[in-house]
């Protein structure tokens, strides 16, 4: 009894989250314009999505911005890591407390910030402005995942390394970067998926000619919301869902092998 | 025998802390040289100086008469086994025990007979396959051993490598290190807190404490001519009391004179306050009024091989531990005696920092 209570509360909980998300898959292969009539199966709508210049340029956008954020950002986190790592506990602390703010801050507070930032010093807003935001907003995340793996034992692995006639350079690519590898690919698709994600950032940091998928979603709207943007929100979903999972599983494994 | 490894002068500070206070090492080729001394006196960071992951403050290391003070690390001729083994989780047994023939680029054929005939001497034939997280403490202790002695290096440091197995298999170890050391025929150098090691396995043994060196001798040297009472507690159970000497060669303690073996030549004049040192074996139990003095047995303990006793000495203060294998009871009136050359005069500290200057006497 018990238990059927328990599974019948998880099922409305899994409803209450999927079905608008499943409804939303459904009438993306939907015949008709319509929102709430099903006239029969149709790839459609997919085929005007990958027609439509403007709709291909927003994807693009979104895709390249996050792949080259994410890179940025998990190279520059790493170094960071690294160097802190080197630092009096103390001051790394407080470093890492620091990195911790802009997670906590409002996407909102950060992108009128970094707009007025650009305005001040007089950047053209575009492309290249969305992708320093990203980077920064990415930044912090990639710290956070790649940080617990710089332990003590790193360290004894790179001084046992260069004990064994390894030079500096080496032991690191050979013994410290594969160590810290579980961690800098969380903070690479953690960010990946931050930044295709994100809205508010985007949009106080765009030019008026560039747009990403969720900044061109957000001008459709006002005029009429058509199905082919169904049909590229369950792109996106099924995208973050894959990556999750690829997470998830990462995770999963790096665990059973620091039990093991 | 000639000298391998000679520490001049050596200093160390960690910020505002004096880890070592100017040691000065000489360490002879195939020795077993043990570095023994309590959590913090300086052991760990004499061996990552001659290792060459700190650099000292002041003073030199020599290596085969070449002063190696500023060489880095990877091109020292020394090899480690780290106090947690510090195996590379991500690669296998065999890939662990080749990882200094690869960073030399030697030939894959090359390296895999040499991994053998390392795995081969720490009796771990065919383990090349196994995954680290797959072994048992001992094993990956071993594993260690291999890794290190793969490349031959000339001396070989050891850090506290069987602090991490279980009593069985640490006394197992010690004589394979000791079986390991013979055959490849090159210098050891130790580092543990445990007295019971250090005295088993070495052919030197430094007592480090506060970053000084104590004494340094063989295990016999340092077992029965402790200089200091440090010394003497550290290196197992001990009466230490105090003294003085009256005339040449005979020593007041608590009350009773005793002849001993140490005058004026030795150092210690007639009326010199001294510590003396008495082993717990070593003291004798006689019939009641037959001894040098006489005490009353206030608590007993059996060890397995022997009896250890608490005697509160009849007219002074003292309460003294005995070994003994006769068994006593509690309350029993004895007398007790002990020969000259068992009574071990040492200096008296005068301060904390002079307690370690005083072994120049």
């Amino acid at each position: 009894m018990k238990k059927a209570i328990g599974r019948i509360y998880i099922l409305i909980i899994m409803l209450f989250l999927y079905l608008p998300i499943l409804t939303l898959i459904v009438l993306s292969f939907n015949e008709a314009k319509s929102m709430s009539v099903w006239t029969g199966f149709s790839l459609h709508w997919y085929a005007e999505l990958f027609q439509s210049r403007l709709m291909m340029g927003a994807i693009v956008n979104t895709f390249s911005i996050a792949i080259l954020a994410a890179l940025i950002a998990t190279i520059v986190g790493t170094m960071a890591v690294l160097g802190m790592s080197a630092l009096k506990p103390r001051t790394e602390n407080v470093l890492l407390g620091i990195n911790n703010v802009p997670m906590l801050n409002a996407d909102i507070v950060t992108g009128i910030a970094l707009m007025l930032f650009f305005l001040m010093i007089g950047a053209p807003r575009g492309y290249m402005t969305v992708l320093f935001s990203h980077t920064v907003f990415c930044i912090p995340y990639v710290i956070l995942s790649v940080r617990p793996r710089v332990n003590k034992n790193t360290n004894r692995l790179f001084e046992a390394a260069l004990d064994l006639g390894a030079s500096e350079r080496y032991a690191f690519r050979k013994i410290v970067l594969p160590e810290l590898w579980p961690g800098i690919t969380s903070g690479f698709l953690l960010s990946f998926t931050m930044s295709v994600d994100d809205f508010i950032i985007t949009y106080f940091t765009r030019g008026a000619g560039i747009n990403t998928i969720s900044t061109l979603i957000y001008s459709e709207v006002k005029i009429g919301i058509r199905p082919s943007l169904f049909a590229l929100s369950t792109i996106i979903f099924v995208v973050a869902l894959l990556v999750l999972i690829i997470v998830n599983i990462r995770q999963e494994r790096a665990n059973k092998h620091a039990l093991a | 025998m000639s000298e391998l490894i000679r520490l001049e002068g050596i200093v160390k500070r960690f910020d505002d802390t004096m880890v070592l206070n100017g040691i000065d090492l000489s360490v002879e080729e195939n020795q077993f040289v043990t570095l023994l001394g309590p959590s913090g006196c300086g052991k760990t960071t004499t061996l990552r100086i001659i290792a060459g992951f700190e650099t000292p403050d002041e003073g030199r290391v020599f290596f085969d008469g070449k002063d190696i003070t500023n060489m880095p690390a990877n091109e020292r001729p020394v090899n480690t086994v780290f106090q947690n083994y510090a195996l590379f989780p991500h690669m296998n047994v065999g890939e662990n025990i080749a990882f200094s023939l690869r960073v030399k680029n030697k030939s894959e054929d090359e390296i895999r007979s040499r991994v053998k005939k390392a795995l081969k001497l720490v009796n771990l034939k065919g383990f090349e396959n196994r995954r680290i997280d797959q072994l048992s403490g001992g094993q990956q202790q071993r594993i260690a051993m291999a890794r290190a002695i793969v490349n031959e290096p000339r001396v070989l440091l050891l850090d506290e490598p069987l602090g991490a197995l279980d009593l069985k298999l640490r006394q197992e170890m010690e004589y394979e290190l000791v079986r390991l050391k013979n055959e490849l025929g090159i210098t050891f150098i130790y580092i543990t807190h445990d007295q019971e090691e250090a005295l088993t396995m070495s052919d030197k043994v430094v007592v480090m404490n506060e970053g000084y060196i104590q004494q340094e001798g063989s295990p016999q040297e340092i077992y029965d001519e402790p200089v200091n009472a440090f010394v003497a507690d550290f290196i197992g159970d001990s009466n230490i009391v105090p003294g003085q000497m009256v005339d040449e060669r005979v020593v007041k303690i608590d009350g009773v004179e005793y002849p001993c073996i140490d005058g004026t030549e030795e150092g210690f004049p007639p009326r010199r306050r001294v510590d003396v040192v008495i082993r717990p074996e070593d003291i004798d139990i006689v019939p009641y009024g037959k001894g040098q003095w006489n005490g009353t047995i206030i608590s007993k303990l059996f060890i397995g091989v022997h009896y250890e006793m608490l005697v509160q000495s009849e007219d002074g203060k003292v309460e003294w531990l005995l070994q003994n294998y006769d068994q006593h009871d509690v309350g029993e009136k004895i007398g007790m005696k002990v020969d000259p050359e068992n009574i071990q005069i040492m200096h008296k500290p005068k301060s904390d920092a002079e307690s370690a200057i005083e072994i120049d006497l």
